[in-house]
């Protein structure tokens, strides 16, 4: 049996290859990709439930394992002997290896790899990705002369191998064009190509570069793939898609490329701005990278599944972005392929999570904290820090007073409201304070819902849960308004939670908690003012529960100074011990009315009851608390009576306070002009990072507590760098990450020559494609790292080499040598993208409006497309039809294809046949000759001059048209005049339907309408949509 | 000399540039050259015999209630208003909408349910038209999903996954089957005009993700302009158009002949195809070719451009022009309060002309090979969120339980699939989950779900992520 085997085994070795047997293998290059693609699903690093057999093979101490079986897999030299052999040349479905469900049976030359592996002693070398890049020598050709930098060396060393001559170099119309939409991702205009084309001197390409790399056009273009990447909109994305302010985000990173901010610099400041030692405004914006991903406030969600989401999404982006790994499988397991292990993931996830935040955004859709004002300047910044200084001082002063030796009586001051709740209305209860309005039933309209029962004086109501009242004119209570509430209350339960008070208005959870806020919770009262929770707000929480089944007197004061120790809960006249919950708010709540006993979505006061309600608009001292609950003055301490003295007599006090109030406002004025923008900060109240059973948000394994770290197989973790974002920045960036700088001169290799030197470039992982030329992107990661991390020197590198500027055009030899052109012994031809295919036509038509930067705008604002607003759930049509993305979530490549849909884009779109329309306006003044016109229009779009047999298709297609001038259809009527203003009317004309956008019309005028479709037709021809 | 003009005939025969679009998976078979893609992620055709060619999916958004339309529970009647027992919720997580409610009353549905058919299967009275059909119908009542908000849910069951960034339903479909016909796009999405918006739709719902562009739901819209772009400026009349695309088919060949470059002619093929949808799609939207009989089945509302009804109707006129995916959206089924009404008002909209989809595909011969699934992305609450007062009551959402129908397509008629207990609130028997849905739903077209898979990101993606298992028990 076994001696048959060995000699099936030898013949099938022969018949497979075909070829010398022993030619030797490259474990990255031929056996890792079967490996990881066939085996590591089951085999492979993922250590729960999805490792078969325990069987191991991407680690060759796994793979030479005595298994359970008494097999060993992998017998370095003995193919014999190698259980994996047997089982991928065993033709019974039981047994053959991988299993026929996996549908990816193995070619027999990948058997033939996997034999000679073995063979050849089944070396395993490190994944390349995985270990530092190292420069390599440049290599010496033959065509040395024609290099003209170190990359053009290498690429011909490839090219000759594979039998390629370089090509002539490109005409100059060509290369600028090429060059232009390389760098700003526009093409020239035709008084730039015949300046160029008449430039004798030497330098004049290397001159147009250094001036295309100066262009703020420039930042405007690279800007575009990190938009991509980093999923960039105007919008939150989820349903009801609300506007995000995240453009001075994408502003910041158009004039990071503008200004070269080194690489380094780029991916720290964005990871971690807000950790580097006193940030300016810029660095802090930086960090929105982390917060613009998609955030919900669909009603009934839960905010820890999408706290666990945005953090996922962070995770995700950033891996992406800054190694080209795929982190986001580790969330409900090891990853399959790749050495990040879940708990892994979760140390990056503790990185990205370190904030305190809520999960959902406001269905009011402010700014989610943590945020930061954004001032205009940093001077703006500047004065801030001072006025902020000026109330720290300010509430220092009042602490520093002394409390003196004075008394003064003791008066409760009169309520501003008061509801004794001893009968109801039908609409409510009414206030026993003259001439103040009633209190309104809330939600339920009927009390039925609502019981009155005896109370501590007279009746009192009780509540259901879900019903209360409204106080709809007790309004504008801000963080910078005392207020005080007292009320008789009784549990009738122990409360999980339950709302007695609040001014949140309408509330679909915690996201949109903002106002004043009595709750129970677990039984604890919990008094906060919120601007939003958690993170903007103050709020704290009594020690002790409350007792079920028995009356007490709440009050709770505020004293309008927007710290925590303004807060304040008595309980039947006496403060009790509390603790801080949060302390940090300083942006205003939004101005609702008082409501008590419930509130919307939310738990009420269930079972609860409530007696002699008395509101305030100032803060009672604890002495006038004492008095009111009725306990003597003279029994107080004279502590609190001094207290009081000194907050209702004192002038040393009232002064000091008054300063305090100022200082606040005046903070507030200067703060209330700028608006707010989220930023990542770091918080010590973030919630600790465990490992998630199967990803699931609500099933953490507490017995797996995850600190922040990095996947450290990967690359190795210096002990001495911090364990946070501003560490996890420094270890991407220490030259001897293996990713960082790959990645990066990946991308910038795609944005000169089209795609990158890996294609798979948004995964350098095991399952990614093996680099084209692994030591020239090595040498470039070296070059990257040791020049600084210089984006536009290394671009420059790339457009000034011999191979940018050779022609594109290939012979037939070459052609079908290097169909996709992977040696690059031709130029680089590329496909434009929706950016740039409708940019072009803007420029073209004189139209664009060229300003850098500020907010988004609609198409007809004939910006550049990067400042199209991008509405994430309605992304723009005709760029999504061109292949870009809806910005939801990372993108890190775009696919490239050809649809109809895009020609009716070029033909028919609003905004193109405008550009054709003004561009033949404009090339109609330049000469009364058509054929000049044409040729002009041509010039504009495609850079270059047509070729004889193109011109004479445009001026053909001008002939005939220009003789059938165009038909119009019949006008139609004029709108009959509108009636007469009825105000009773209103609700029936909304609902009339918008009427349908009128078409794009051409000019009547028979020889411009045919120079309009002669553009029309350049514009869609290939000539436009390529750059070659 | 400006040349003759041509008959609209000569204009719609084809060119000797034609032959470059005709090509059995049309619209998007030159395209895949455009992509980067492995040989991997090449479209695999039909794996077994298909036994539907094409899927028309009347997705009901928002989350139509079973208890109202197609899961009877007479206890919820009798129990009317008492308050839903813990033992059956068994702390199960509810929405933060009616989560905090002090009480859980049950709710009984307000109509009656009635056996239809020789089957004899059960339907409210408010979808009597689809009921009198009950013997062509599978019902499925153990549908289950995994998120209980709108946005998430609906996103898992058009693309498979919460996550966005996936391709929908009909992409996959279009990806690995293809159009059957070169002058339309291959999968279509109508979206009603006549429902209440309660809850948005968006494009991502029939997103390509990360397939090629060209498998990205083409919306059909009511009005002068069906598809985005198709119709050319006012003073370009089609011949016109011809000569710019005669002369763009020159200006492309003197490119292709000068830059050896095979892509030109896949553009210029997409620009003939452009023009030949420009004639194919006015054509299968024009609807007033439809005789009175036909009308009259889908109901008054048929006149109505965009309505639910219509799009029924243009629905068919499309699947048989041999599109493969048509999918309808029609809103309004949120019924947090006032169920009884809003309910009534959805099922007026739709009932009648779902039902003469089914017919009028039948008549045709078409049923066999489509398949019509109506559902939403989840269902509704046994309790009622807020009150119940005498005539009025609502439900939250409910993804661990809920209804929807299939028929034609090599599904069994008059069959109903899984069980819920008593309350409506848990499955007991046949679970589905939307996983499973599409997994049946590709091996009715002919698909292994293990094997339509795409690479992307260095991951092997399909509908159907890592499971799904197709119900062989609602198969004929």
């Amino acid at each position: 049996m076994k001696l048959f085997y060995v000699i099936y085994l030898l013949a099938a070795s022969v018949s497979l290859t075909g070829q010398a047997a022993d030619l030797p293998v490259d474990f990255n290059r031929e056996v890792r990709p079967i490996l990881s693609d066939r085996c590591y699903g089951c085999h492979g690093p993922d250590a729960h439930k999805g490792r078969k057999a325990g069987l191991r093979l991407d680690e060759p101490a796994g793979a030479s394992k005595k298994l359970k079986s008494g097999d060993i897999a992998v017998v370095a030299g003995d193919v014999s002997k190698s259980e994996l052999v047997r089982r991928i040349l065993s033709d019974d479905a039981e047994d053959i290896m991988p299993p026929p469900e996996l549908h990816r049976p193995l070619s027999a030359a990948d058997k033939d790899i996997l034999i000679r592996w073995i063979k050849q002693g089944a070396r395993y070398d490190p994944h390349w990705a995985f270990v530092s890049p190292a420069a390599h020598p440049v290599p010496r050709t033959p065509d040395d002369a024609w290099a003209s930098d170190p990359l053009d060396n290498f690429l011909r060393l490839s090219s000759r191998k594979a039998g390629l001559p370089f090509s002539p170099a490109a005409d100059r119309p060509t290369l600028l064009r090429r060059a232009s939409f390389a760098l700003t991702g526009m093409p020239p205009t035709p008084a730039e190509v015949a300046a160029f084309v008449a430039d004798p001197s030497p330098d004049a390409y290397v001159r147009r570069v250094d001036a295309l790399l100066a262009s703020p056009r420039f930042g405007e273009h690279l800007a575009v793939t990190w938009l991509d990447l980093s999923r960039f909109a105007d919008t939150w994305g989820y349903t009801g898609d609300k506007p995000m302010f995240a453009w001075p985000w994408r502003d910041w990173v158009i004039r990071s490329f503008n200004d070269n901010l080194p690489y380094d610099r780029f991916l720290t400041e964005q990871l971690a701005g807000d950790l580097l030692p006193d940030p300016a405004q810029a660095q802090l914006v930086a960090t929105a990278f982390s917060r613009i991903h998609r955030m919900t406030f669909e009603g009934g969600s839960i905010a820890e599944e999408f706290r666990q989401d945005g953090i996922h999404d962070r995770v995700s982006t950033a891996s992406y972005a800054f190694m080209g790994l795929t982190m986001e499988c580790a969330r409900c397991h090891d990853h399959k392929y790749d050495p990040i292990s879940q708990r892994d993931y979760f140390s990056m996830a503790a990185m990205f999570g370190d904030m305190d935040e809520n999960g959902l955004l406001s269905f009011h859709g402010e700014a989610p904290p943590p945020a930061i004002r954004l001032y205009p300047d940093e001077q703006g910044r500047t004065k801030e820090a001072r006025l902020q200084a000026a109330v720290r001082a300010a509430e220092q002063a009042v602490a520093d007073l002394p409390l003196v030796a004075a008394e003064s009586a003791v008066v409760v001051p009169a309520a501003l409201a008061h509801f004794p709740l001893e009968a109801f209305t039908k609409t409510g209860v009414d206030d026993a304070v003259a001439g103040r309005p009633a209190a309104h039933f809330e939600r339920h309209g009927s009390p039925d819902d609502l019981q009155l029962v005896d109370g501590v004086q007279g009746r009192a109501v009780k509540f259901d849960g879900d019903a209360g009242f409204i106080l709809k004119g007790f309004k504008q209570l801000g963080r910078l308004t005392p207020f005080s509430f007292s009320a008789f209350v009784r549990l009738g339960e122990r409360n999980a939670r339950a709302t007695l008070l609040h001014s949140a208005g309408f509330y679909t959870g915690d996201g949109d908690a903002s106002g004043v806020e009595l709750l129970l919770v677990q039984g604890r009262l919990r008094w906060s003012v919120i601007q939003l929770w958690p993170n903007d707000a103050v709020s704290v929480e009594t020690l002790a529960e409350m007792p079920v089944d028995a009356w007490r007197r709440v009050t709770v004061t505020y004293d309008g100074a927007s710290r925590a120790k303004g807060l304040r809960i008595y309980l039947d006249g006496k403060a009790v011990e509390i603790r801080v919950v949060r302390d940090s708010l300083s942006f205003n709540p939004r101005d609702n009315a008082l409501e008590i006993g419930s509130r919307s979505r939310d738990a009420g006061f269930r079972q609860g009851s409530m007696d002699e309600i008395r509101l305030w608009r100032s803060a009672l001292t604890a002495a006038e608390v004492a008095v009111l609950h009725g306990i003597a003055p003279e029994a107080l301490g004279s502590d609190l009576r001094r207290q009081h003295f000194r907050e209702r007599s004192d002038p040393a006090f009232a002064a000091a306070h008054a300063q305090l109030m100022k200082a606040h406002l005046t903070l507030a004025e200067h703060q209330q002009k700028a608006p707010a923008f989220s930023v990542m900060r770091h918080s010590p109240l973030a919630p600790k990072t465990y490992v998630l059973t199967r990803g699931e948000y609500d099933k953490p394994d507490l017995s797996k507590p995850c600190p922040p770290g990095a996947p450290e197989k990967v690359s190795a973790w210096d002990a001495s760098l911090p364990r946070d974002r501003l560490g996890l920045a420094r270890w991407l960036t220490d030259p001897r990450h293996p990713l960082a700088s790959r990645v990066a001169i990946n991308r910038l290799w795609a944005q000169a020559f089209g795609s990158g030197l890996i294609a798979s470039s948004e995964n350098l992982g095991m399952q990614g494609d093996l680099p084209v030329h692994p030591e020239l992107l090595d040498t470039l990661a070296v070059d990257f790292i040791r020049g600084g991390w210089d984006t536009k020197a290394m671009l420059r590198r790339f457009l000034l080499s011999a191979t940018f500027r050779q022609a594109s055009t290939p012979t037939a030899a070459g052609l079908a040598k290097d169909p996709a052109n992977q040696h690059l012994a031709r130029g680089p031809v590329l496909r434009l993208s929706a950016e740039m295919v409708r940019d072009q036509a803007l420029l073209a038509s004189g139209r664009l409006v060229e300003q850098v930067g500020g907010p988004s705008v609609q198409e007809s604002a004939s910006r550049r497309s990067v400042y199209t607003f991008r509405k994430r759930t309605a992304p723009p049509d005709s760029m999504l039809i061109f292949d870009a993305g809806s910005r939801e979530v990372c993108q890190p490549k775009r696919l490239n294809t050809n649809t109809p849909l895009q020609t009716l884009v070029l033909l028919n779109n609003p905004g193109f046949v405008e550009a054709a329309k003004q561009l033949a306006v404009r090339v109609s003044q330049t000469s009364p000759e058509p054929a000049e016109q044409i040729l002009a229009a041509f010039r504009h779009i495609c850079t270059r001059d047509p070729r004889p047999a193109e011109l004479a298709a445009l001026t053909e297609l001008y002939a005939t048209q220009q003789a059938t001038p165009p038909q119009f259809p019949p006008t139609p009527p004029p709108p009959a005049p509108a009636p007469p203003v009825d105000p009773k009317a209103k609700k029936v004309a909304a609902k009339a339907p918008a009427p349908e956008p009128s078409l794009p019309r051409l000019s009547a005028d028979p020889s411009l309408a045919a120079l309009t479709m002669v553009c029309s037709t350049i514009l869609a021809s290939d000539a436009a949509v390529t750059s070659r | 000399m400006p040349t003759p003009a041509r008959s609209y005939d000569d204009l719609m025969r084809p060119t000797r540039r034609h032959f470059l679009g005709a090509s059995a998976l049309g619209l998007g078979a030159l395209a895949m050259r455009a992509i980067n893609g492995e040989a991997a992620s090449l479209p695999k055709g039909t794996h077994f015999p298909a036994k539907a060619k094409r899927v028309i999916y009347l997705f009901q958004a928002g989350g139509p209630s079973q208890f109202e339309t197609l899961d009877p529970k007479p206890l919820l009647r009798e129990r009317h208003t008492q308050p839903l027992p813990d033992s059956v919720r068994q702390g199960q997580r509810l929405t933060g909408m009616s989560g905090y409610q002090a009480s859980f009353p049950l709710a009984g549905s307000f109509t009656e349910f009635r056996k239809y058919g020789k089957s004899g299967v059960e339907y409210s009275d408010l979808l009597s038209h689809v009921g009198a059909l009950a013997d062509d119908v599978c019902v499925i009542r153990s549908m289950h999903t995994e998120a209980i908000n709108h946005d998430p849910a609906i996103t898992f069951f058009c693309t498979g996954n919460q996550v966005a960034g996936r391709p929908s339903m009909g992409a996959w479909a279009s990806y690995g089957l293809g159009s059957m016909n070169d002058n339309l796009p291959s999968f279509i999405v109508l979206v009603s005009q006549d429902a209440q918006k309660d809850q948005p739709l968006y494009s991502r719902l029939w997103s390509a993700g990360f397939l090629p562009s060209e498998h990205q739901g083409v919306q059909f819209k009511a009005g002068k302009e069906p598809v985005l772009f198709l119709t050319n400026p006012e003073g370009v009349s089609p011949h016109a158009r011809r000569g710019m695309l005669d002369a763009l088919g020159k200006l492309n060949a003197d490119q292709r002949a000068a830059e050896r470059d095979p892509e030109v002619d896949a553009r210029l093929a997409q620009a003939e195809m452009s023009f030949r949808m420009q004639t194919s799609v006015p054509e299968v939207a024009d609807l007033s070719a439809e005789s009175p009989a036909t009308l009259a089945m889908y109901g008054e509302s048929v006149k109505t451009p965009g309505s639910f009804a219509a799009n029924c109707l243009q629905a068919r006129r499309l699947v048989e022009k041999g599109v493969r995916f048509v999918q309808l959206f029609h809103q309004g089924w949120d019924n947090h309060g006032g169920l009884p009404g809003a309910i009534k008002r959805q099922c007026l909209q739709t009932d009648q002309a779902s039902a003469a989809l089914i017919k009028d595909l039948k008549q045709r011969g078409l049923l066999e090979d489509t398949l019509v699934i109506w559902g939403g992305e989840f269902g509704r609450t046994a309790y009622s969120q807020g009150k119940i007062t005498k005539d009025s009551y609502g439900r939250d959402h409910h993804p661990r339980s809920f209804s929807l129908w299939m028929a034609g397509g090599g599904v069994k008629g008059g069959h109903v699939h899984g069980r819920t207990d008593e309350f409506g609130y848990n499955i007991v028997e046949d679970p589905v989950h939307v996983h499973d849905l599409h997994a049946t739903m590709q091996h009715l077209l002919g698909v292994d779900h293990e094997r339509q898979i795409f690479k992307f990101q260095g991951r092997y993606y399909r509908l159907t992520d890592v499971a799904g298992k197709v119900l062989k028990a609602v198969i004929a």
